[in-house]
């Protein structure tokens, strides 16, 4: 499945469903450590390479660098204590935290949300897709020594953190969506400066399709490289971009649509190379439609109007007892939370489904065998995983 | 791959000239949005220091710390806020219910040290502290319930034409959604005379346990279906939620417990009852103050009998407050359960008339006396001794003994307290038109709130700053009431301004009645010259250690002859503390004797 | 799909579990036995169309004396979810490894290994360290380990701390000699 890339592919030794036949351990091999906190690998994770030559024969991946034990100090914690914690679940994304987390608890208490709330979750939540694509997109070009990119990237994602800034009071964290809706209405003016930052946006990702996309090193080294075949999508849960680079067109806002996405036009977007490439393609279009739909949003939303149901006092909620399960589309794939109440004050269980645990792990350790070892920060940033939300 | 791919790349050279997204400190500054969660900001004479910050904050980043004395409805504490912990969720500023709490837009402060970084905010000098910028609750969102559930009330059209309780109840939907307001702070313990756990018996209706609810009550007050209808309620006065809009309904809370109880059921919820320890107490007066003492001498062991002047037990509870507000069998269902403890009443008995008190001091270990006050304040003005004049008092207490009180078809009632508001609604119920005049401001009458405006609202006329000159006979009515005018006149810092007649102003009302409702004093005449001698008086006041022991050792005494807030809770309150300073007393007084 | 598995429920031994989520019409969730675990979900993968396993993941009940297993998988061409449940008797946390299906199943399983103390015999890499090396307490995610004891005992507090309670203060301040005191 590596693919014709390999070329002499018997200097190598024969690799069946994943696992090499040969014994490792007998001296021909080299083992490197790559990271915890090697560039390429966004985040704190590290990979265990045996190498033969240049090239990998075995991967694994090892997390446990940045535990934070959140999904135990939520039972801990009552269900208004949880809510500024699980954004921190995963850094360049929180949001998604947040909102699936108001969706269970008020899924689990039978609270409706106020319209206007629905759509001002769905507008940050695409507003941090597209700063987390913003961050990734400079990690990929920085893994092939485009380091430059990530630059101008890093600096739109800091455009786009202002605009968040100006509306939740954080930068990162923004605590913004709450259970019951959210903390505030927009700004006034705010959407033509949100405007404003999109066509910044709108003119470095043009600069970067220049000079990423027509790169010829970025070509000879992204295409044939970690190719998914459509085949393993189910078999190792692979959502998101990843999936739909592969000829899978598969989009949680789209096919269980939430908040008021089924009130937009946009339709997924595929590939069907499979590759690095191919994926970093599929993301790009996708910042061009998360550019979309927040003009959408922006044009489409009723104009004003309540953002806030009133919740019972927090400071003693109790949630009838219950389980449920919530989905979205981040920027990575499929992020769920799965909700159990047992009818007290405090949560007792929040269990945090994020798509790089599956990306990262058991595909990463498959994909890699057979890359070149210089390839594979690339590879692993064209899974675009975040250790966080890996070990919670 | 194309030429393109070669070239394309090197177009993007212009990027160079591009301006960076960076900027230089200090020369350049940077302030955090509008809406920043930066370094907190706290208003320290707003702030009450309920600690419910302290209780949302999920890092534990706060502690409450004292730093001032404790005021009226104001625990003293502050937040101090511990930076290292803070993960700036701005939930604290969210849920103050007094709004004192807010943050800045503050963000960069460094220092090496990092005790610095844990603060008092609003107490320590710091550059934000007026800053108008950064986080505040936003309008729309509020995770607190500034609204009170409403009650359901007669109409007054109802209310005003019988003596049917007007306040009927909550349902227990109402109470638990009632109850859930609470933020539990515990500033409403303190305030409430008899330190009741209100937060805790607030929990046990939202979680549904009216025995726990019951035992909770009962700890400090033995009186409470009387109390959960016509207490004072000087605990919603500071109550935290207060500061949101309308405090919780703290005494109609309790009252839904006690609703929820059959009165049999109480002995199998509350305490065993002690055997007796061979000991015996004599109460006078069967007030308030004397049940409260009653009951909590019976649980500690004495046997008790009161002795009350009175034919049935209740004090103003019965004879004072009318029925609409507290209905009888309400005051009885109290009564019934401290009797059933074995507490003796001897009704009929009027101490100093029927027995001498020099009997009661001979017989019994000690006692305690809450004998009220039963002499009505005249006005001090000329015909006062016409007929159609007739004290509020003496008037509600024909009421209560079923008769018919002779008013005549309007009436003036004179004064701005409970009392007067009582006569003056009880007079409408017999259809009289009834003008209550008072001397100083409405705000400043010392009738609850909810009295005055259902007085107004059943259609009693309130004029304020009135002071009545003088009365004559009148000829279409029986009297004609001259009064004047009064603006009010500073007196001095902390006072309250004081009404001054304004000369030569003069107005008439012709009415078949006027009622004095001014207040009332004490009778101390059942004392006999031997034990009086030993007790001391202030201004009208019996004098009492902090044991509510008189200057006579085997004296205590309580109520409204003993404190000054003269209410029902403060009453309950001294009686429980003499029953525990009676205890103390008699203990350390046998250790006294097996000295000798 | 409803009736798809009432077809099944004898087949392999599954309950409906209707009141967890009355108002989703597109969640469900089914009890399933322990020996009966791995069948159904091959038959769900298979046959059934749920080809996605979402995750897999552990409650623990432990006033019961379970842990509660969840499956959640995934039909993508009816985008409905079904959560098979397993109560996994506390004392005995040993059930059948499911990575044969869906080979991501093994990280689940070695996360719920260290964390909950489960055994998945057969699973890859299963007593390797996922998330904590050299930890030798209690697996952490059970109840009974307490999160506040264990940082109380390894860490050390931050010095000068003091908190008052509002009501106790308050008490000491303004009516220390009153009966409720005494
Ligand atoms: C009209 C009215 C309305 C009120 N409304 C409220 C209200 O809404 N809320 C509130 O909290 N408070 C209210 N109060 C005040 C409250 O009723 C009193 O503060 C409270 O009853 C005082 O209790 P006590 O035990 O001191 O005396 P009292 O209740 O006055 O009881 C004294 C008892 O002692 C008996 N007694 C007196 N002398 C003798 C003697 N020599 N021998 C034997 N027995 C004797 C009397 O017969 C009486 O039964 C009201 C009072 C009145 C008059
Ligand atoms: S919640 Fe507000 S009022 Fe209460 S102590 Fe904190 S800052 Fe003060
Ligand atoms: S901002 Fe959040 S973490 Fe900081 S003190 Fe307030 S509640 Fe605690």
């Amino acid at each position: 499945m590596v693919g014709d890339k390999v070329k002499n592919r018997d200097k190598f030794p024969p690799v069946s469903d994943g696992k090499s036949q040969y014994d490792l351990y007998s001296g021909k091999y080299l083992k490197v450590w790559q990271g915890p906190q090697h560039p390429g690998i966004t985040g704190n994770m590290s990979l265990e390479l045996v190498t033969s030559g240049d090239q990998v024969v075995e991967a694994r991946t090892h997390v446990g660098y940045l535990h934070r034990g959140f999904e135990k100090l939520m039972e801990r914690r009552k269900y208004i204590q949880c809510f500024p914690l699980v954004c921190r679940i995963c850094v360049p994304e929180p949001d998604f935290n947040e909102h699936l987390f108001a969706e269970c608890t008020e899924e689990l208490a039978g609270i409706t949300v106020p319209e206007r709330a629905q759509w001002l979750r769905a507008l940050t939540l695409e507003m941090a897709r597209l700063t987390s694509f913003l961050m990734w997109i400079g990690g990929q070009a920085g893994s092939f020594g485009m380091g430059t990119l990530g630059q101008w990237t890093v600096t739109m994602r800091d455009y786009m953190l202002d605009l968040f800034e100006e509306l939740s009071g954080g930068r990162i964290y923004h605590m913004y969506i709450i259970p019951g809706g959210v903390r505030s209405d927009i700004p006034e003016g705010y959407f033509s400066r949100v405007e404003e930052t999109l066509q910044k946006v709108e003119h470095v990702l043009d600069d970067i399709e220049l000079a990423l996309f027509h790169n010829a090193v970025f070509k000879k080294r992204a295409k044939g490289l970690g190719i998914i075949d459509p085949s393993l999508v189910d078999l190792y849960g692979i959502t998101g971009p990843n999936a739909r680079a592969s000829g899978i067109s598969r989009d949680v806002r789209k096919d269980s649509s939430y908040l008021i996405y089924d009130q937009l036009d946009f339709q997924p977007v595929t590939d069907v190379g499979g590759d690095a490439y191919a994926r970093t393609w599929v993301r790009f279009q996708e910042m061009y439609q998360s550019i979309d739909l927040i003009r959408q949003m922006m044009h489409r939303m009723p104009e004003s109007g309540p953002f806030f149901t009133k919740l019972p006092n927090v400071l003693h909620w109790k949630i009838p007892a219950g389980q449920t399960y919530k989905r979205a589309e981040c920027t990575r794939g499929e992020y769920g939370f799965f909700m159990v109440s047992d009818g007290s004050e405090y949560p007792r269980r929040v269990a945090v489904r994020g798509p790089s645990y599956t990306h990262a792990v058991t595909l990463m350790e498959r994909l890699a065998v057979g890359a070149n070892i210089a390839d594979v920060a690339g590879l692993m940033v064209s899974l675009h995983t975040y250790p966080p939300e890996i070990e919670r | 791959m194309s030429i393109k791919d070669i070239i394309a790349p090197f177009s993007v050279w212009k990027r160079a000239f591009e301006k960076p997204y960076t900027s230089k400190r200090p020369i350049d500054e940077r302030p955090g949005a509008a809406r920043y969660r930066g370094f907190h900001i706290n208003d320290m004479a707003t702030c009450i220091g309920c600690g419910t910050c302290e209780e949302i904050c999920q890092n534990a980043a706060i502690d409450m710390v004292p730093v001032s004395k404790t005021k009226h409805g104001d625990s003293g504490l502050r937040p101090m806020i511990d930076y290292g912990r803070c993960c700036w969720c701005a939930l604290c500023v969210d849920i103050c219910p007094s709004g004192s709490l807010g943050m800045s837009n503050e963000y960069i402060w460094v220092d090496s040290d990092p005790e610095v970084f844990r603060f008092i905010p609003g107490q320590d000098n710091k550059s934000w502290n007026d800053s108008s910028l950064g986080y505040r609750r936003a309008e729309g969102y509020d995770l607190l319930e500034g609204e009170r559930v409403a009650m359901p009330m007669l109409s007054f059209e109802e209310s005003q034409k019988s003596f049917i309780e007007m306040v009927q109840g909550y349902s227990e939907e109402q109470a638990k959604r009632e109850a859930d307001r609470c933020v539990a702070c515990g500033i409403c313990i303190a305030t409430c005379p008899a330190h009741m756990k209100v937060p805790d018996y607030i929990e046990a209706i939202r979680e549904g346990d009216m025995e726990e609810g019951l035992r909770i009550v009962y700890q400090a007050n033995p009186l409470p279906a009387s109390c959960g209808r016509v207490c004072s309620h000087a605990c919603e006065y500071v109550c935290a939620v207060k500061h949101k809009g309308e405090a919780l309904s703290i005494r109609w809370l309790k009252r839904y417990i006690i609703d929820q109880i059959y009165k049999n059921d109480y002995q199998k919820i509350l305490d065993e009852i002690p055997e007796e320890n061979g000991r015996h107490i004599a109460v006078i007066g069967s007030g308030p103050g004397g049940l409260s003492a009653a009951y909590y001498l019976r649980l500690l062991g004495y046997a008790v009998t009161v002795y009350d002047a009175n034919e049935k037990a209740g004090g103003m509870l019965r004879y004072g407050i009318p029925e609409y507000r507290l209905p009888y069998e309400q005051v009885d269902k109290d009564i019934i359960y401290i009797e059933g403890l074995g507490v003796t009443i001897e009704q009929d008995t009027r101490i100093g008339v029927d027995l001498p008190l020099t009997d009661l001091y001979k017989k019994h270990d000690a006692i305690f006396f809450s004998t009220g006050l039963t002499d009505p304040y005249g006005l001090n003005i000329a015909g006062e001794d016409l007929k159609g004049v007739m004290s509020g008092l003496g008037m509600l207490d024909d009421v209560t003994q079923g008769k018919t009180p002779e008013i005549g078809s309007s009436v003036v009632v004179i004064g701005g307290g409970n009392v007067a508001m009582d006569a003056a609604r009880t007079s409408r119920r017999y259809e009289a038109d009834v003008t209550i005049l008072y001397r100083r401001r409405e705000a400043d009458m010392p009738a609850d709130e909810e009295e005055v405006e259902e007085a107004q609202g059943e259609g009693c006329q309130l004029i304020t700053q009135a002071i009545p000159l003088r009365l004559e006979k009148g000829d279409k009515t029986r009297l004609r009431l001259y009064w004047g005018r009064a603006e009010m006149v500073p007196d001095g810092e902390g006072r309250r301004p004081k009404p001054v007649l304004v000369e030569g102003s003069e107005e008439l009302i012709e009415c078949d009645t006027v009622i004095p409702a001014i207040g009332q004093a004490a009778d101390y005449s059942f004392i006999p010259e031997e034990l009086l001698s030993s007790i001391e008086f202030t201004r009208g006041y019996v004098k009492v250690n902090e044991f509510y022991q008189t200057g006579d050792k085997k004296i205590f005494a309580g109520g409204d002859i003993a404190n000054s807030k003269r209410d029902a809770i403060s009453a309950i309150a001294n009686g429980h503390s003499a029953a525990k300073g009676i205890d103390i007393y008699l203990k350390n007084f046998k250790e006294e004797v097996s000295r000798d | 799909m409803r009736t798809q598995l009432q077809q099944v429920s004898t087949r392999f031994s599954i309950t409906l579990i209707d009141e967890l989520a009355p108002e989703r019409d597109d969640l469900l969730f089914v009890q399933v036995e322990k020996d009966q675990a791995v069948p159904f979900l091959t038959w769900l993968q298979e046959l059934a169309g749920y080809t996605h396993l979402v995750f897999f993941t552990a409650v623990d009940f432990i006033e019961e004396g379970y842990f509660q297993l969840t499956y959640m998988v995934h039909d993508y061409s009816t985008h409905q979810d079904l959560a098979v449940l397993l109560k996994l008797d506390r004392e005995d946390p040993v059930v059948e490894s499911i990575h044969h299906l869906w080979p991501h199943a093994a990280t689940y399983q070695q996360e719920m290994y260290e964390m909950y103390g489960i055994e998945f015999p057969g699973s890859p890499r299963l007593h390797d360290d996922f998330v904590l090396e050299g930890w030798d307490d209690l697996p952490p995610m059970r109840r009974d380990f307490d999160t506040r004891q264990y940082s109380e005992d390894t860490y050390f507090p931050r010095g000068g701390r003091k908190s008052r309670d509002t009501a106790e203060y308050m008490k000491e301040q303004l009516y220390p000699g009153e009966a409720e005191t005494w």
